[in-house]
């Protein structure tokens, strides 16, 4: 193993932010490290495997969401801010769709999803939060939400999350949402069954 | 081309990974323990967003190994300046002590960084006789005998038509681009050329494309799409296009491919822009740098740039090219007409030692020099790879990095060192890709056998403390087979 060398030549990416995902060895890190996460939740908490993958697949979630699609911009000033406005993921491979590092993470939360869900036999609510999860992060994903911010949550404004009326406004908007989706699901009494 | 090992490069993964949550765990406390605003309210942050979290989560962390204070000039053995930290490296405080170190870290390829029998006295004479600073910029009452005798000097040695001497290479860079190009222009760079080209082509306007380092055939294939599109959006033909490529890269110690990519540029029409910082009176058998080297005639290369800070022992840079171009510089060029010109005893240091390396003062130190860098970097580096070190650049090339990869390792490998008296330097991110953390050596000419061996002792010693040999299994493969065929 340790005389198994891959060749790295450097890509003609310039954004310092992303080129190193194009570096080899990244795939087996991701899906190393979520493999050992795996085995941590299972020794720390004593659990079943389903709950321990439904854990690693919410953390997982959170953890994903916050740094590909939450935060933008790049964690030095070298660039003079010109990517600025635009989240992790719309910044790797220069904003080209559909290449093969982005199937690939598009790949993973989905895999992740079914070996849960498998673990668990299907029982809710682990199979609603795990739901929620890869619908968030594939929808996040997607080619055609390329620099797309819904009702304006994580825009270029200068306004933040200290102004009241902002935070208001997010808030409305939010709990809307919630509660039709609530409402709907009303209509549907397998679903709402599952919640008891 | 540079052989990872797989596990290398997963631990590497690993590491950045791990640093990158703990800073950013620690981000999270700040803000919840020092939410209190004192009264700045109304005013803009100072760092957008996050941009400052490398700087203080990882930078930060290992700051004793770099920004290390000397005191004394940067000659093959010098003094460094001890500093301790007691909160952590977010604060330095110089003691008193000083360490007499070897230096593997100056840009001190011919010795001219330490005193010199023939240029310091007549530096010294033209400091009293010109006095530090000429107080003004070239075009008001800048311009001094010794410019324009630098200027012809330099013309003269790197063999072009006409020179212009700047006081700052950073700025040489930085502050020609724009003047040479400009809107409706095509910037082509390749992918690890200096921040200076970098911020000058950023300013001049142009559009900027990057090819894959040193790969000509990368050079044609860009060139030749950017040239059929045109410019973008209106698709008119571009104004003019340069070509940036550099003479030796100093952070990977190889030479560009000057034929080639020439060759490229004459069939496209393209200008070529050649930055020698680290190769002009380093290599070549005058030491006239990398033209002369691989046997290109510089009259191919429209423009020719250069620092004396790595070579000459000074500072300051120069654009060498056609009569024509120069006089157009200073016509226009701001860091002609509004910096200050180059100071005076800085210039006659620049032709002091240019004359020694032509061998004009009457002396052959110049040619022993020369001799003396190429035996110095070839020996070092052939030793370093039978160590099993994996070392980048080519053959000739006085500087040579290793390669450590792993974060932990840079400040393991500098602190060692210097317990050990060695000083070296150490590459990070954002000057090389995240994963491709080095060690970088320059040689001098100064540099004496047993200076070298005790480097090389050292380097080895500490490379098995911190386990860096990544080509061992290789280096002894070669030995064998080397030992069969004997």
């Amino acid at each position: 193993m340790a005389n198994l060398y891959v060749k790295a030549v450097p890509p003609a990416d310039l954004n310092r932010n992303t080129e190193w995902f194009m570096y080899p060895g990244v795939w087996t890190t991701y899906i190393l490290i979520l493999f050992f996460s795996w085995l941590l939740v299972l020794s720390i908490f004593g659990c079943s495997p389903g709950m321990a993958w439904t854990v690693v697949n919410l953390a997982h979630f959170l953890v994903t969401y916050h740094f590909f699609h939450w935060k933008k911009g790049t964690p030095f000033a070298d660039d003079q801010g010109i990517y600025n406005g635009l989240t992790w993921w719309e910044q790797i491979d220069n904003g080209k769709q559909l290449t093969r590092n982005r199937k690939f993470l598009t790949v993973v939360p989905v895999v992740l999803y079914l070996i849960a869900s498998h673990t668990t036999d299907y029982q809710h609510p682990m199979l609603f939060l795990n739901t929620l999860a890869v619908l968030v992060l594939v929808i996040a994903k997607f080619p055609n939400m390329h620099k797309v911010r819904i009702f304006g949550i994580n825009a270029d404004k200068m306004r933040c999350l200290d102004d009241p009326l902002f935070l208001l406004s997010i808030s409305v908007k939010l709990g809307v949402t919630v509660l039709f989706i609530g409402f709907k699901t009303q209509d549907f009494p397998e679903i709402s069954r599952g919640w008891g | 081309m540079i052989a990872i090992p797989y596990l290398t490069a997963l631990t590497t993964h690993f590491s950045y990974g791990l640093l990158f949550v703990f800073g950013h765990v620690r981000d999270f406390f700040r803000k919840l323990m020092f939410f209190t605003n004192d009264n700045l309210q109304g005013y803009a942050p100072i760092c957008l967003g996050a941009e400052d979290f490398y700087i203080r989560r990882l930078y930060l962390r290992i700051q004793d190994c770099f920004g290390r204070p000397i005191a004394s000039a940067p000659d093959v053995w010098f003094d460094v300046v001890e500093r301790y930290s007691n909160d952590n490296n977010k604060t330095l405080k110089r003691t008193g002590n000083i360490s007499r170190c070897l230096n593997l870290g100056s840009y001190n390829y011919l010795g001219f960084g330490g005193a010199d029998e023939y240029c310091t006295p007549r530096a010294i004479e033209s400091l009293k006789r010109f006095s530090p600073s000429t107080c003004s910029s070239r075009v008001d009452g800048g311009t001094t005998l010794l410019h324009n005798e630098l200027e012809e000097c330099v013309a003269r040695f790197v063999r072009k038509p006409a020179a212009i001497v700047f006081g700052m290479g950073y700025v040489t860079n930085s502050a020609i681009l724009p003047v040479l190009i400009g809107k409706g222009g095509l910037i082509v760079s390749d992918s690890l050329n200096h921040n200076s080209a970098i911020n000058g082509a950023r300013g001049s306007g142009a559009i900027i494309r990057v090819f894959q380092h040193n790969s000509p055939d990368h050079l044609e294939e860009v060139l030749r799409e950017q040239i059929a599109e045109g410019q973008p959006r209106t698709h008119r033909p571009w104004k003019k296009i340069l070509v940036i490529v550099e003479g030796i890269y100093s952070m990977e110690g190889d030479f560009c491919k000057l034929p080639d990519i020439i060759a490229i540029c004459k069939k496209y029409k393209a200008y070529i822009y050649l930055d020698e910082a680290h190769s002009i009176g380093a290599v070549g058998k005058t030491g006239r740098g990398v033209c002369e080297l691989l046997g290109v005639d510089t009259a191919d290369v429209d423009i020719m740039m250069g620092t004396f800070s790595k070579s000459f022992g000074s500072c300051g840079g120069y654009i060498a090219g056609s009569k024509e171009l120069i006089q157009y510089l200073k016509y226009t060029c701001p860091a002609h007409l509004y910096a200050t010109s180059i100071s005076p005893p800085a210039a006659q240091q620049i032709i002091s030692s240019i004359k020694v390396i032509l061998g004009e003062n009457g002396s052959n130190r110049g040619v022993e020099k020369l001799s003396q860098i190429r035996e110095n970097s070839n020996f070092f580096r052939s030793e370093l790879i039978k160590m099993g070190f994996e070392v980048l650049g080519d053959s000739d090339s006085p500087i040579m990095p290793i390669m450590l990869y792993n974060p932990a390792k840079i400040p393991a490998f500098s602190r060692e060192c210097l317990k050990k008296n060695v000083a070296v330097v150490m590459v990070a991110f954002p000057a090389t890709p995240l994963l491709l953390a080095r060690a970088r050596m320059c040689i001098s000419a100064s540099h004496t056998k047993e200076d070298l061996i005790k480097a090389l002792e050292v380097i080895s010693q500490v490379g098995d403390l911190v386990g860096i040999k990544y080509l061992l299994g290789e280096a002894d493969k070669q030995q064998q087979e080397r030992m069969k065929l004997e």
